[in-house]
């Protein structure tokens, strides 16, 4: 089940959305994917980052993987708690394992993203 | 010569003494041989061996030879190869077949028909572990001896294993894959890996054996295992990652690492005189993506180059003792 209420990217991220700021990680088909996650990049608090620039890595014994910003912005905050137990991704990618913390510098800029529906739609394709 | 119900490990190689695959070959008969080849290099061992076969030079004319793809399930001595590895193992095969297999000798096997299946048994493997066996069924049954075994070894602990916990386990023990810590883009020979003594240089004469003559002394780095931390929170160790020494000077190379436990074991590639227990090492991550890129972090690295450690570990044993 793909919570209703968020934004997604065909690269498997989320975005949620309130007002001028969003919250962001990885779908829990990305963390199935990667296996038992043991290492999370975080950025820098402060960084500018594009929609689709890299804004951290996840790995897990099978692979290194990117992690692409679905939205525009500035990191305000940062999930420190990864670092030590980077299996909050693994346990509950849409809650106590999220990422970072954006100020947008575009709020209109999930017209890009899809919704719930729509990422449920995609994942049946794959 | 290789006794009936014994089994090798060793290598073919080409003209020029290069590995085309690392082998284990299985002495049914007198006149007959199995061979089990990397699934990988199939079609260059098949060319190999044909091409050989074809030049009188090259083989021994004394005998006729016959060649069978084992692979080819509409053979009646077809075969697929289920590994069943562990301590357990030899309780596990007693439970199944009524025969205690335990006290067979590691690179012999034997023979076992049922009613239902007709196997060979070898204790062989590629964990590391002490006791295992390899089963080889006729692929029509290999379900059928599957399923027996998960059900018959349920209370054993038995579980099914993919290729990524074997290659974890094989790594740990410090045993070679070909294409990582043998030939390769480092073209490691078997001396260099720590398996000259698969390599009878003693013998008259073999396909390459001039040329690995030669590399048997001319090498200046060999595959070490080396042992770092690990666990949560620290960034996996990847292929072709920098060894450096204390100093910070890369030393070799990351041929194949796998997390174990809170450490992380490896297999790398490095100056034979750094290659001493205990000594310390340090690991260069090579950048991961453009941002690592941007922040000045290389994404290849060589011998000499002078760098910082980002992780600190040591030299082990090259292969563990389970």
């Amino acid at each position: 089940m793909v919570p209703q209420n968020l934004y997604y990217t065909k690269d498997h991220e989320w975005a949620q959305v309130n007002g001028d700021t969003a919250i962001i990680g990885i779908t829990d088909y990305a963390q199935q994917s990667l296996g038992e996650i043991t290492f999370v990049e975080l950025p820098a608090v402060k960084k500018q980052v594009k929609m689709h620039d890299v804004v951290a890595v996840v790995e897990s014994s099978k692979a290194a993987s990117d992690v692409y910003s679905p939205l525009a912005g500035t990191v305000l905050e940062v999930n420190s708690e990864l670092g030590a137990k980077p299996e909050l991704i693994n346990q509950d990618c849409y809650k106590t394992g999220w990422i970072c913390k954006l100020k947008l510098s575009n709020p209109a800029g999930m017209k890009n993203l899809l919704n719930s529906v729509q990422y449920e739609e995609y994942l049946k394709s794959l | 010569m290789l006794k009936p119900g014994k089994a090798q490990y060793s290598y073919i190689l080409n003209s020029i003494g290069n590995i085309i695959d690392d082998i284990i070959v299985y002495c049914i008969a007198d006149d007959n041989y199995m061979m089990v080849v990397n699934a990988a290099n199939e079609q260059k061992v098949k060319d190999w061996i044909a091409k050989v076969h074809s030049e009188p030079l090259l083989a021994d004319s004394k005998w006729q030879i016959v060649i069978k793809d084992l692979k080819d399930a509409s053979l009646p001595d077809a075969k697929v190869d289920i590994a069943l590895q562990g301590p357990a193992s030899a309780q596990c095969l007693k439970n199944i077949f009524g025969t205690d297999l335990g006290k067979l000798k590691s690179f012999t096997f034997t023979s076992i028909e049922t009613k239902d299946l007709n196997l060979i048994i070898s204790r062989t493997g590629y964990t590391g572990a002490k006791v295992g066996f390899e089963i080889f069924v006729h692929p029509s049954k290999a379900t059928l001896l599957w399923d027996t075994i998960l059900d018959k070894g349920k209370k054993l602990g038995v579980i099914p294993c993919g290729l990524g916990a074997r290659d974890s386990l094989r790594i740990e023990a410090g045993l070679p894959l070909y294409g990582h810590e043998l030939a390769g883009e480092f073209n490691i020979s078997p001396f260099q890996a720590g398996y000259g003594w698969a390599v009878k240089l003693q013998k008259e004469n073999f396909i390459g054996k001039e040329a690995i003559a030669k590399k048997a002394i001319d090498f200046q780095t060999e595959v070490a295992r080396l042992e770092f931390g690990g666990g949560k929170g620290i960034r996996p160790i990847r292929q072709l990652d920098g060894i450096l020494d204390s100093s910070g000077i890369c030393i070799g190379h990351v041929l194949s690492c796998a997390g174990v436990g809170d450490r992380q074991i490896m297999l790398a590639l490095i100056e034979k005189q750094y290659d001493i227990i205990d000594s310390p090492v340090g690991i260069y991550y090579l950048a991961r993506n453009q941002n690592h890129i941007q922040q000045g972090r290389q994404e290849k690295v060589k011998i000499g180059d002078s760098l910082t450690a980002d992780l600190a570990g040591k030299v082990v044993e090259r292969f563990e003792k389970f």
